[in-house]
């Protein structure tokens, strides 16, 4: 059983951070949410996300040693050895220890009209799906898409790694342009098409980041939110070409 | 006169789902959780919408209520659902046998199924153990625990509900022989304070024995541990379960980029303390190969456990136990007012529990309203934060 020497930050919304220290063990092949919850079974004070344990919910996403991880799936080997410093992730408002408010967060989520599930496009052999078979009460088949989850979790860690969030107020965010890109991508409605692309190209929209493409270094499910917000401008930039050309 | 007030202690699905029926009849409620929401027995569960094909021979109740509430759920949410059905797999002559046991058990409980060759199943399945010897489709499907219980709490706080998290009860307080209110303490403020109300719905799952001893109340559940292994590729297009009835390891439930093994069961004291056994690690990766070999050339993702609220029978192993759920009114043979508990049951019914709940509530409160839960769309767990 490691020991590890943890320092958590403590926070309320009236006061000043600071750090706590724990000593803890856990089990060799534990991961750091095992760690956060070794602290909390000493100080049940401390607060933190945590739900599924497997990157599915999105809720425990912290900072480890300064970068923005989902604990349940960092395994203790791949941080360094003896301690370890947690703290909640940046630019979302803390409500309390390593909880941050997501409210604004899930607001442009929302806005953004990206439906969590899509139709699934390929098997997971790669070959292309053919629609199933869904089994409908009276034993009936009805030919039916596969359908997926997005990709992305909706953790937040995208926005905490934003150098460009961390300079300016009013930036949409990595996750809700990648999500307005890929409810672009899903539908075949031209309105709509256009008025994503709209959403996009407002103040505050693709034009604001500054292309440090931190946010798909630290995304943990490889969804790649600067590629899309290039690919937005890329598409914004050929419909004001098509507009001058009358297209 | 304004609307009865009913307190929930507890948000995970089944307290989520309570809140939401209460708050759609026209009650004012006020949902407690200590920590986030559905932050233990449902935010660590296996993402299985149960078919009910699991539970058909061996738990005819839970299979019924387990079909019902997966057909209702495809209507009232359907845009945080995989569905993709689910493979029951015979490997070994003993199952072969078993899917004789398990047909029969589907018709009785209505079960859609359809019967697959191995060569049938392996085009869908490619990654299925190839000596397969048969498999039976149904319509299991998955979900996101977080998000499921958050679709409950977007619809009952657009209905009026409070929803506060971080939020611990550390007693119930007493007037006359009746349970009136809670009193909490606000982590975030570190502040106790009392709510009262008119009525207290204890939906603490396997802590639900220790909320309602903080007003010296029996409830006779029995937490229960189980493990899911979660391994860094998705192996299965559909859930892939083991022909046999429930057992270890016996099933494979894809999500998003992944494939999650379950599950274990073992009986723990204290749901706070769960520490994993590290040979169940192990024997979930044996019994998951058994059924998808490639699963021994991937990387183990994330490992989580949690306690299940089943409801503690005299002499019965806890694989026996009923998955069914029961409502607990605590005033029956002289016991205490203004106090119900609900307990055991599964994530794919918490609907259904709470309708049960429901009406056990107006009934207790002298009104008559009826649950509209089964034809109302529930909103998106984004619009919880609007």
């Amino acid at each position: 059983m490691p020991k590890l020497h943890v320092r958590v930050q403590r926070q309320r919304p009236d006061t000043q951070a600071r750090y706590d220290h724990f000593d803890v063990e856990v089990p060799d092949d534990a991961n750091v949410i095992d760690v956060i919850e070794a602290c909390w079974r000493q100080d049940q004070n401390l607060m933190y996300r945590h739900a599924c344990h497997h990157a599915s919910c999105g809720t425990c996403a912290v900072r480890v040693d300064g970068k923005e991880v989902l604990p349940c799936i960092v395994p203790l080997a791949a941080c360094k050895p003896g301690d370890m410093t947690i703290e909640p992730l940046r630019n979302f408002p803390v409500v309390g220890d390593l909880v941050v408010d997501v409210s604004a967060f899930f607001q442009r989520q929302a806005a953004a009209g990206m439906v969590i599930t899509r139709d699934a496009e390929e098997t997971i052999d790669g070959h292309p799906f053919e629609p199933s078979e869904l089994l409908q009460p009276d034993g009936k088949l009805e030919r039916r898409h596969y359908n997926r989850f997005e990709n992305c979790v909706e953790c937040g860690i995208c926005l905490s790694a934003c150098p460009t969030l961390s300079a300016t107020d009013g930036f949409f965010g990595p996750a809700g342009l990648a999500a307005v890109h890929r409810a672009w991508e899903k539908t075949t409605d031209e309105t709509e098409r256009a008025a994503l692309l709209d959403l996009a190209d407002r103040e505050g929209g693709v034009w604001q980041c500054h292309g440090a493409f931190e946010c798909s270094e630290a995304c943990p499910q490889d969804f790649d939110p600067a590629g899309a917000i290039m690919d937005l401008r890329r598409a914004l930039i050929r419909r004001k070409v098509g507009a001058l050309f009358g297209r | 006169m304004p609307a009865p007030h009913v307190v929930i202690v507890g948000a995970g699905s089944t307290g989520s789902a309570c809140a939401h029926d209460l708050a759609l009849r026209g009650l004012r409620v006020t949902v407690v959780e200590r920590g986030e929401f559905s932050n233990a027995t449902t935010g660590r569960n296996h993402c299985l919408l149960h078919s009910g094909g699991r539970y058909a021979v061996t738990d005819q109740e839970s299979a019924i209520e387990c079909i019902d509430e997966n057909l209702i759920l495809r209507k009232i949410m359907p845009d945080a659902l995989e569905l993709n059905d689910g493979l029951f797999v015979a490997l070994t002559e003993e199952d072969l046998a078993f899917k004789i046991k398990f047909i029969a058990g589907c018709a009785a409980c209505h079960i859609p199924y359809r019967e697959l060759t191995p060569a049938q199943a392996l085009a869908r399945e490619p990654l299925l153990n190839p000596k397969l010897l048969a498999a039976v489709q149904v319509p299991d499907g998955v979900f996101e625990p977080w998000r499921f219980s958050m679709a409950f709490l977007a619809s009952a706080r657009s209905n009026g509900a409070v929803c506060r998290s971080y939020t611990e009860v550390v007693e119930l307080v007493r007037h006359n022989g009746s349970v009136t209110g809670v009193k909490v303490l606000d982590r975030v403020t570190g502040k106790t304070e009392t709510i009262g109300c008119d009525l207290v719905v204890n939906a603490a799952g396997p802590w639900a024995g220790e909320v309602a001893g903080f007003g010296g109340i029996e409830v006779p559940v029995q937490p229960t541990a189980g493990i899911m292994v979660t391994v860094g590729r998705r192996m299965n297009n559909m859930v892939v379960n083991r022909l046999d009835k429930p057992s270890d390891g016996d099933i494979v439930v894809p999500q998003r980029t992944t494939s999650i093994i379950g599950t274990t069961s073992w009986t723990v004291t204290d749901p706070d303390a769960i520490d994993i056994p590290p040979q169940h690690i192990q024997k979930m990766l044996e019994k998951g190969i058994e059924l998808l070999p490639e699963i021994a050339t991937v990387t183990t993702r994330g490992v989580g456990a949690a306690a299940r609220p089943l409801i503690k029978r005299a002499r019965q192993d806890e694989r026996d136990v009923s998955r069914t759920f029961e409502c607990f009114d605590h005033a029956r043979d002289g016991g205490v007012e203004g106090f119900v508990s609900i307990s055991g049951g599964k994530t794919t019914t918490a609907r259904g529990m709470a309708e049960k709940l429901g009406d056990l509530v107006t009934r207790k409160l002298g009104l008559s309203v009826e649950c509209r839960t089964r034809n109302t769309p529930l909103l998106s767990y984004r619009l919880f934060y609007q």
